[in-house]
């Protein structure tokens, strides 16, 4: 996390609090400490957030500030940002394009896996065909490996919480089948 | 994504024999009218009749008790063999579609996932106008990005949109005249039903269900958009008569005491407490009553968070059509944690009380596998159908390693409008087999996010299917049932020429004898046939018209397909 917080000081943007001049630009050049200039994150455990749904992303923002969603350096992030400025690096983000971080596509074993755990909870009923999403429903496809995964076991453990239905449906879900499924979502 | 782009074809039209429209011959322009038909006005007279309609089909079940059945017999049961496709328009959307195609005067309008709405020729599926709603960034829906229709009143055409939204579009152009919002869609609030338009007024229910809404059905002015009405459908006080067994008489295994120990700690339940509703009133126009189901408890799985009966959910409830007041209700399922609830369009008719007496009834399929016959004077039950799919271990109830039963949790009867034949006395609905596994867990209100209280679960390793049943409203029985290999979601639509039309995942559809279920023609439409059929005659030709576009909750085989149909010259 030091390496973060040094890239954001470098940037000149204080976690405590967001010059209310700034454009959105210069509000998402900080972002891009962690989640990078080019949309690819600079570390594996860091979503994709360029080409994200708006909707999505300004829910993940709000639950920060709110403390739904836990996580010490977001939350300081976001700690000081409006709602309006929640929905205009929303929006900003959603409208460059999703980076392609040249994972490897699934094994036939590891798609089948993903193809039952679909039959069983349904993920294409929110998450849509190939994975897209829409609105307020992230797409997965093409996000990073390591996330998916964490994100996974985190709804599942409640570590992250501001979505019960997720947790729901990840303890429906064998944790034996998060690997190949993360590895399938990662590579499609 | 949903933004495929867009196939001009034109080349084999000739000889094949019928034409297919690319969406962007008109994309970008407006015509006024087409060549025979002059859009002219829908008027209340013409919706009063619109079920004794051969031309037209101005309902999106038909007419306002929502029979499905088209009196136009040109198609039948000696002909309908030699029904072929007249045209195909693909749209703009390729994803999940439910449009009800209405049909006036020779113009068609139809929608698709994510609120686009088509006018099209009705005779040759040219593209008239061409509507997209800006959604906002905001959306929260179960079950697919869908849109089951519009409705026309007037010179107008009613739009509810994803974002909570009624949009009222002129009929002629496609441009918006006025636009209002329905709810906050950050707290889980969306639209994919279908308005419908009755006596200046445009009613509409909502989704979210899944979120932890308050639901309602709401009277809109179709002139300018003002809200006339609003019926709650979570009343304030809603733990009810602690009803200990469902409909059926079968024990839901509640823990009665410890819910009633609960009620003080459970605050104002009725803010959250779910009961969308999901597809269009019935209206009873000589007693001025629409009669209406209302959808699951929030959240779904999870009693525990909401003891008593949870009123509406699950209920049957009829309001008063000019003021929106309270007539009556009944509930099938009390306190459901299963999500076996009412989504199917109630439809009216007139059948035998259990004194033999023909009185008018409300009849709704639930997700139980029954089809409920209610009385229209106080909506108590007057019977209900044999299960029309195998139902094992009701009620056991969800725990935190799942426990199996049947029905699985998209039913039975999902949201599918049934159609009825009033000459036969069936009702024919369209069913799923899905055996799942009920898991229950807690957790507090997610400020709009899924709310689930559980999860379930299909059961990968045992065999799915679906099957299309058509019950004597009069007894009960079943009169006949034909098994199709996967779940059906969709509609049926039933003509006076003896048919029966529905369509299936796999892209199936087909025409059925209404009396025996002998299957009598089929078309495989190349995308999952999961939306309602519609009837419509122009120029003294009869056609049947459905959409091909698949299934976003089942995973059904995407399209963009609105395919018409007719009889080969």
């Amino acid at each position: 996390m030091w390496r973060v917080a040094l890239a954001l000081l470098t940037l000149g943007w204080s976690v405590t609090g967001v010059a209310q001049t700034q454009t959105v630009e210069q509000k998402a050049a900080a972002c891009a400490a962690c989640h990078g200039e080019k949309g690819v994150p600079v570390d594996k455990a860091f979503p994709v957030i360029w080409g994200q749904h708006q909707g999505y992303l300004f829910l993940q923002l709000r639950d920060f500030k709110a403390g739904a969603r836990k996580n010490d350096f977001m939350q300081a992030v976001v700690a000081e940002l409006s709602r309006d400025d929640m929905m205009a690096l929303a929006e900003y983000f959603s409208k460059k394009p999703w980076p392609d971080l040249r994972q490897k596509s699934a094994t036939d074993a590891e798609a089948a896996v993903a193809n039952r755990v679909n039959v069983s909870i349904g993920c294409t009923g929110c998450h849509l065909g190939q994975y897209q999403g829409d609105a307020t429903v992230p797409r997965l496809a093409g996000q990073q490996h390591d996330y998916l995964l964490k994100s996974m076991r985190d709804f599942r453990s409640r570590a992250r919480a501001n979505n019960p239905g997720m947790t729901d449906l990840m303890k429906a879900t064998a944790e034996a089948d998060f690997e190949p499924e993360a590895n399938f979502l990662a590579g499609h | 994504m949903r933004m495929l782009g867009r196939v001009a074809v034109s080349m084999t039209a000739a000889t094949i024999g019928f034409s297919i429209i690319s969406a962007a011959v008109a994309a970008d322009e407006t015509k006024p009218a087409t060549l025979y038909g002059d859009m002219s006005s829908v008027t209340q007279d013409m919706l009063n009749r619109a079920g004794h309609d051969g031309n037209d089909f101005l309902l999106t079940n038909g007419n306002y008790w929502q029979q499905r059945f088209y009196p136009n017999r040109q198609i039948n049961r000696d002909n309908v063999a030699g029904l072929r496709p007249a045209w195909i328009f693909q749209t703009d959307v390729t994803e999940s579609m439910e449009t009800s195609p209405l049909v006036v005067n020779g113009v068609m309008y139809v929608t698709t996932s994510f609120d686009h709405v088509y006018a099209l020729n009705a005779r040759t599926g040219e593209e008239l106008w061409h509507y997209q709603q800006k959604l906002g960034p905001i959306t929260t829906y179960c079950c697919g990005p869908n849109n089951r229709g519009v409705a026309l009143y007037g010179d107008n055409v009613y739009l509810a949109t994803l974002d909570a939204k009624l949009v009222a579009l002129d009929a002629k152009t496609g441009k918006v005249k006025w636009e209002t919002q329905i709810a906050n869609p950050e707290e889980g609030y969306s639209e994919t039903m279908a308005p419908t338009a009755v006596d200046g007024k445009i009613l509409i229910g909502t989704n979210g269900g899944e979120y932890g809404i308050r639901g309602f059905v709401k009277a809109y002015d179709a002139k300018d958009g003002h809200l006339i009405w609003t019926f709650y459908t979570i009343p304030e006080k809603n733990e009810g008569v602690w009803a200990a067994q469902d409909a059926t008489g079968r024990d839901m295994h509640r823990d009665i005491a410890a819910e009633k120990a609960n009620l003080a700690k459970a605050g104002d339940l009725y803010k959250r407490l779910g009961g969308g509703v999901w597809q269009n009133p019935s209206v009873d126009l000589a007693t001025r009553r629409i009669y209406f189901v209302v959808g699951n408890p929030s959240p779904d799985l999870d009693g525990a968070a909401r003891p008593g009966d949870n009123l509406y959910t699950d209920s049957l409830v009829s309001v008063d059509l000019d003021t929106g007041k309270y007539v009556c209700h009944y509930q099938y399922i009390a306190h459901d944690v299963w999500d076996l609830d009412a989504v199917s369009p109630t439809v009216l008719a007139e059948a035998k009380d259990a004194d033999g007496k023909i009185v008018p009834v409300v009849m709704e399929a639930g997700k139980t596998g029954h089809v409920y016959v209610n009385n229209r004077k106080d909506c108590s039950l007057i019977r209900f159908s044999e299960a029309m799919v195998p139902q094992e271990d009701m009620w056991s109830l969800p725990s935190a390693k799942g426990t199996r039963m049947l029905p699985g949790a998209n039913g039975g009867v999902e949201w599918s409008p049934m159609a009825t034949n009033p000459f036969l006395g069936l009702a024919y609905a369209i069913n799923l087999h899905q055996p799942m596994t009920y898991t229950v867990t807690s957790a507090p209100y997610p400020n709009g996010k899924l709310w689930l209280g559980g999860a379930f679960a299909v059961i990968p390793t045992e065999a799915q299917w679906g099957n299309i049943t058509a019950v004597d409203y009069n007894t009960g029985k079943i009169r006949w049932q034909v098994k199709t290999p996967q779940p059906m979601i969709g509609g049926v639509l039933a003509t006076a020429g003896g048919l029966v039309f529905t369509g299936e995942g796999n892209g199936r559809f087909a025409a059925y004898d209404s009396a025996t279920g002998s299957r009598l023609w089929q078309f495989m439409a190349g995308a999952g046939v999961n939306a309602p059929p519609s009837s419509y005659t122009v120029d003294g030709k009869q056609y049947i018209v459905v959409a091909a576009g698949g299934n976003v909750q089942l995973n059904y085989r995407r399209g963009n397909a609105i395919i018409a149909f007719s009889l080969a010259e």
